[in-house]
């Protein structure tokens, strides 16, 4: 997934497509919104941007997971089975996204880039309803696609690349 | 200069105030299964040097703790999961790279070990309690069961040893494999909550020990440990200050932070700086009460587990 920061406005329309179409319950939710300040008076620039799990490829909760609950599809998306968790916890200490939450129902849930959507050839919610289309969606390995090409011929960064997860949303600056 | 003046994080009513997830039954947890690994090594070890008569202390009386710290422990740890009726899971797999799936089946094997070892000893360690409950004359099996235990005690013994060295290191290993809690990550934890687990053993055997010969004995262990925890700890906050960014500001917590209080004033002067004292004024010939040493060093090992797995949980990457 890519996400233009220079694009979005923060208006937390993914936020609530997400919550409608995952069925998550209410004060909860698996993607939310960023908004940061920097620079020093009068010279300031403001950054939005929308988060959500990153879809490690090293990933941490994957590799900390008791049951194996928590498992990595070919494709690279990080699922979990709720059936297979135990609700112990550790995925979520071991995310440095803080992507992950206990569901009310007691297993953990967080964001499976709309998996179900995906098998049917739609987009993610997030991605579909997005009113600025300031997020990508696409196959990082076909060297064509869309998001292939904006991550060659743009500037970009990841959200703590130091914790060595190497995640998978990007964010064009 | 570039500096970030504001970031608005996350306001997710339900979820952030419950990032910390592991609350105190976890850090119970920890120092039972310490406890218990620190007993039964000390057990197992002294049985095998054929020390059962010189230190029953060690052998015999403090069989009864490991068997009710490691069941405690576990109805701790089951309490704090939150999908509770699927615990099962964590025994239709083994998965090496989880330190919490290498604890759940190593505490599966120790556990009844430790019943086993308790009851091996049932009749030698309380004969007025047999007499009043009279359980062997109504069931004839467990005089067989006690025999076959007595004669396979060696090889309980065998297997508890490393059993018990896995048990205390993985408590440590649970927290440091966390990269995304940065006070947790780092392999020290490993060899510190080990060490710590040994101490809190060795305190147990001398608070149980009736003979002075035998306290002496496990106030000099105990005294060692303490000298090879508090190098440790150093080590620790050494490679925090020689670490990146995150781990300067974990380390903040416990040098300077709201944890210093916690850490340095009860862990290491009143949990280890004290009772070594104690212990080493003894040594050297003067009579103090160890008993107040040991007491000290369980007390010790029972706030390093908590102020440990409390403040991890606040250092993070983001946000």
């Amino acid at each position: 997934m890519v996400i233009d920061t220079l694009k979005c406005v923060g208006c937390s329309d993914c936020v609530v497509a997400c919550q409608t179409e995952n069925d998550v319950p209410i004060g909860y939710c698996r993607d939310w919104i960023v908004e940061t300040v920097s620079g020093t008076y009068p010279n300031l620039d403001l950054e939005l941007k929308s988060e959500r799990c990153n879809h490690c490829d090293n990933a941490p909760c994957v590799r900390c997971c008791p049951t194996g609950a928590s498992h990595s599809l070919p494709s690279g998306i990080v699922l979990v089975t709720a059936d297979e968790c135990i609700g112990c916890g550790a995925c979520i200490e071991s995310c440095p996204y803080d992507a992950r939450y206990q569901h009310p129902d007691g297993y953990v849930d967080k964001c499976t880039f709309c998996h179900h959507r995906l098998e049917k050839g739609q987009l993610p919610a997030c991605v579909s309803v997005c009113p600025t289309k300031c997020m990508y969606f696409g196959d990082l390995d076909n060297p064509n696609s869309e998001v292939s090409q904006l991550l060659k011929n743009r500037k970009y960064k990841t959200l703590a690349p130091e914790a060595g997860t190497n995640p998978h949303v990007f964010y064009l600056i | 200069m570039q500096e970030e003046l504001f970031t608005s994080g996350r306001n997710i009513p339900k979820i952030d105030p419950n990032l910390e997830i592991w609350h105190w039954p976890i850090s119970l947890y920890l120092f039972l299964g310490g406890l218990a690994a620190g007993i039964l090594f000390f057990a197992a070890l002294f049985y095998l040097m054929g020390k059962e008569k010189e230190y029953p202390g060690a052998v015999r009386y403090t069989a009864i703790i490991p068997p009710i710290a490691l069941s405690m422990g576990l109805l701790a740890l089951v309490y704090d999961l939150t999908h509770k009726l699927y615990t099962w899971q964590l025994y239709t797999t083994f998965r090496i790279e989880s330190p919490m799936s290498w604890g759940a089946w190593v505490l599966l094997i120790v556990t009844p070990l430790s019943f086993l070892w308790f009851f091996s000893f049932y009749s030698e360690n309380y004969p007025k309690t047999e007499e009043k409950l009279k359980l062997f004359k109504k069931f004839k099996f467990l005089t067989t069961f006690e025999q076959f235990l007595k004669d396979n005690r060696k090889y309980i013994a065998y297997a508890l040893i490393p059993l018990t060295l896995v048990l205390g290191v993985y408590t440590g290993i649970l927290l440091s494999a966390f990269n995304a809690r940065p006070l947790w990550n780092n392999a020290i934890l490993g060899p510190l909550f080990l060490t710590s687990g040994l101490s809190t053993g060795a305190a147990a055997i001398i608070l149980l020990s009736r003979s002075t010969k035998e306290k002496h004995l496990f106030g000099k262990i105990d005294l060692a440990l303490i000298i090879v925890e508090l190098a440790l700890i150093a080590h620790m906050i050494m490679g925090y200050y020689a670490g990146s960014q995150v781990q300067l500001e974990a380390m903040q917590l416990l040098v300077g932070g709201d944890f210093t209080l916690m850490f340095f004033g009860f862990v290491v002067i009143l949990g280890l700086i004290i009772p070594a004292a104690l212990e080493f004024i003894e040594l050297i010939g003067y009579k103090v009460p160890v008993i107040v040493a040991a007491m000290l060093v369980l007390l010790g090992g029972l706030i390093f587990r908590f102020v440990m797995v409390e403040a991890g949980q606040l250092t993070r990457f983001l946000y």
